[in-house]
């Protein structure tokens, strides 16, 4: 092989212009692929981190638009296994206009017991102190800050659409950590903004284990305490439950495996008809080969290694076009998801992709090659 | 070894099937042809000139009969031996050349050389000296579009002669070229016979070719006529 490269190397320049199309046509389809794997990586492959893994999520078991009774907040809390847990209700409204980069989360907590459920979020004393005292502080991840431009002491006013109030807040605290994509306000605020029909109902609550081995015990037993009541409860992991948010959209998974595929095929229908052109076109210098005395596996050998030197390029470009897409977009796709990036193993499955299809579509013309009786090919024209 | 044969035909038949035409490309050949022999091989087109020396350099197998070269029996081999073995003991000369047309000259040369152990310098350094023998020192980084006819065929010579092979088959190696460009092909082909000790065989349609040969003989249909020497021809 050592010394074919050299040959590999003549040939694909040879028709460089078709070289460097399928090189592109390779990259852009590995580039399609890496941005599905980068999603799915996103959605189903960010490891369960040690504090999130002890977070579970209750809510509603019809449907994430309906509400919990306040009131469950203390039952939850009796159950055995249950360290603490944290009202929270998604305010939804307006930040400026509409525009994606002005988009970030918000909730309405518990103020007091915020960052003891989510304690990989680190916030500075004195900051923490003025938030829990301002009713109208507002609590923000730096991620949100920093695309924002949101300092300390800042005012902002948030135009409500789920709810017919204009909340103001004044930014108290700004903390860091893994998903710092979210802000926080207080729960009382937003009741007195609506009145005390508001502060009865709860969209969510999230509870921190004491341990990770009791989170299928405590779901059970939350589930289980509700089911014959009127607003029955759905307790999964915080994980699945950022699944099931994004399942709303359709069978995600399916999908992305669909569009997946299709570009595979597309692929190798069109890398196959690359590369049987241009072994037809070179049947004849095949024959000479041969008649110098180089062997089938040799000619074998150059066939498919000149579709593994393409490959290779088109999935190092693409999976260079991946993870700069990615980098670039993650900034947008901040306000609902981290992690929206190449994962390893995405790397590595672009290259099996991107391989696999080279090697695959120039297996059959490899091996017409490789055994065209050399008279044959000697004869050919064209 | 054999004593002094170097090709011995012994009832070489070749037939071609093509659907239910059948063809019959050589008939009952028995022909011995000595080392260091320059044999030209005539004959109109269709006799099975080419098919013949498809036979001896390996890249075909007869159909029947028995056909030794330089003492082994080739059509025992397997493809892979037949491959190894025509590297070592075949040059081969086509009509159309047949450069790599991506390699330059240097290049095109050295291919051969990489089925052998040599290594890079060596086998450049080979490449070079056989560039030389056929007056195209001078050519080395050319590519075949950047040569003419005449220059193309000798680096053709230089390809089959750089591995040292004990035969050379030339199939119609003047048929493209000239009149001038032929003599010079046909005088390096000369050279490889007699300073050389190259063992030569080669078709061609022109008695003039024919007459740098030692030895002539014609094909008709399959069949080798008997003697007949170039100069009673013309
Ligand atoms: N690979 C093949 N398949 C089928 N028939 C073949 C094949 N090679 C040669 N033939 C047939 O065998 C016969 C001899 O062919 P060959 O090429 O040996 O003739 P030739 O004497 O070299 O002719 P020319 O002077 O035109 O080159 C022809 O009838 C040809 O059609
Ligand atoms: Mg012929």
């Amino acid at each position: 092989m050592g010394k074919h490269l050299f040959l590999i190397w003549k040939n694909l320049r040879r028709n460089a212009r078709r070289s460097i199309l399928t090189v592109i046509s390779t990259s852009i389809s590995v580039f399609l692929i890496g941005s599905l794997l980068s999603v799915y990586g996103m959605l189903y492959g960010s490891e369960v981190r040690e504090e999130s893994a002890l977070r579970l999520v209750t809510r509603h078991k019809v449907s994430l638009t309906q509400a919990l009774p306040y009131h469950y907040r203390s039952k939850i809390a009796a159950i055995d296994g249950v360290e603490n847990l944290l009202p929270m209700n998604w305010f939804g409204g307006v930040y400026i206009d509409q525009k994606p980069e002005h988009m970030f989360p918000r909730f309405a907590v518990d103020q007091e017991e915020l960052f003891d459920i989510y304690r990989e979020y680190e916030v500075p004393a004195e900051q923490l102190e003025a938030f829990q005292r301002d009713r109208q502080g507002m609590a923000i991840g730096k991620s949100i800050a920093d695309r924002l431009g949101l300092r300390l002491g800042q005012r902002i006013t948030i135009k409500g659409d789920i709810y017919p109030f204009d909340p103001e807040f004044t930014i108290r605290a700004i903390f860091e950590g893994p998903d710092d994509f979210n802000s926080f306000f207080h729960f009382k605020y937003l009741e007195e903004g609506l009145g005390p029909e508001a502060g009865s109902h709860v969209g969510v609550f999230t509870i921190r284990l004491r341990s990770v081995e009791d989170a299928s015990s405590v779901a059970r037993a939350v589930d289980e305490m509700f089911r014959n009541a009127p607003e029955p409860t759905k307790t999964e992991t915080e994980a699945a439950f950022a699944l099931a948010f994004v399942s709303q959209i359709g069978n995600v998974k399916l999908f992305l495996l669909s569009i997946g595929t299709a570009i595979v095929f597309t692929m190798l229908m069109v890398s196959a008809n690359t590369m049987a052109m241009s072994v037809r076109e070179r049947t004849r210098e095949i024959g000479v080969l041969k008649t110098l005395g180089f062997p089938s596996g040799s000619v074998l050998g150059l066939v498919l290694g000149e579709a593994a030197v393409i490959s290779l390029l088109g999935g190092v470009l693409g999976v260079v076009l991946t993870l700069g897409v990615t980098t670039a977009m993650a900034g947008v796709m901040v306000q609902f998801f981290t992690g929206f990036t190449l994962p390893s193993w995405g790397v590595v499955a672009c290259f099996a992709v991107a391989l696999g299809v080279g090697l695959g579509s120039s297996a059959v013309p490899a091996a017409v090659a490789a055994r065209t009786r050399i008279v044959d090919a000697l004869r050919h024209t064209g | 070894m054999n004593s002094g044969i170097a090709i011995s035909m012994r009832n070489l038949c070749k037939e071609y099937t093509r659907e239910e035409f059948k063809v019959v490309a050589l008939d009952d050949i028995t022909l011995d042809i000595a080392e260091g022999e320059f044999f030209c091989l005539m004959g109109p087109s269709g006799s099975g000139k080419s098919t013949l020396l498809h036979l001896v350099a390996g890249i075909d197998r007869p159909t029947s009969g028995s056909l030794g070269v330089l003492g082994a029996d080739i059509a025992d081999m397997t493809d892979r031996e037949l491959a190894r073995w025509r590297s070592e003991n075949i040059g081969y000369v086509f009509q159309t050349f047949n450069l790599i047309p991506v390699l330059t000259a240097w290049e095109n040369v050295e291919l051969p050389l990489q089925l052998t152990h040599l290594k890079r310098p060596d086998r450049l350094e080979r490449a070079r000296t056989a560039l030389e023998i056929v007056g195209l020192g001078d050519r080395l980084d050319h590519l075949p579009k950047q040569l003419s006819g005449g220059q193309e065929q000798r680096v053709a010579i230089a390809r089959a002669l750089v591995t040292d092979p004990a035969i050379i088959l030339a199939d119609e190696p003047t048929g493209e070229l000239d009149a001038a460009s032929a003599n010079e092909v046909l005088s390096i082909l000369t050279t490889l016979n007699r300073d050389h000790g190259k063992t030569i065989i080669m078709v061609t349609h022109d008695p003039r070719a024919a007459r740098f040969a030692r030895t002539s003989r014609y094909l008709d249909k399959g069949r080798m006529m008997e003697m007949q020497t170039p100069s009673v021809m013309d």
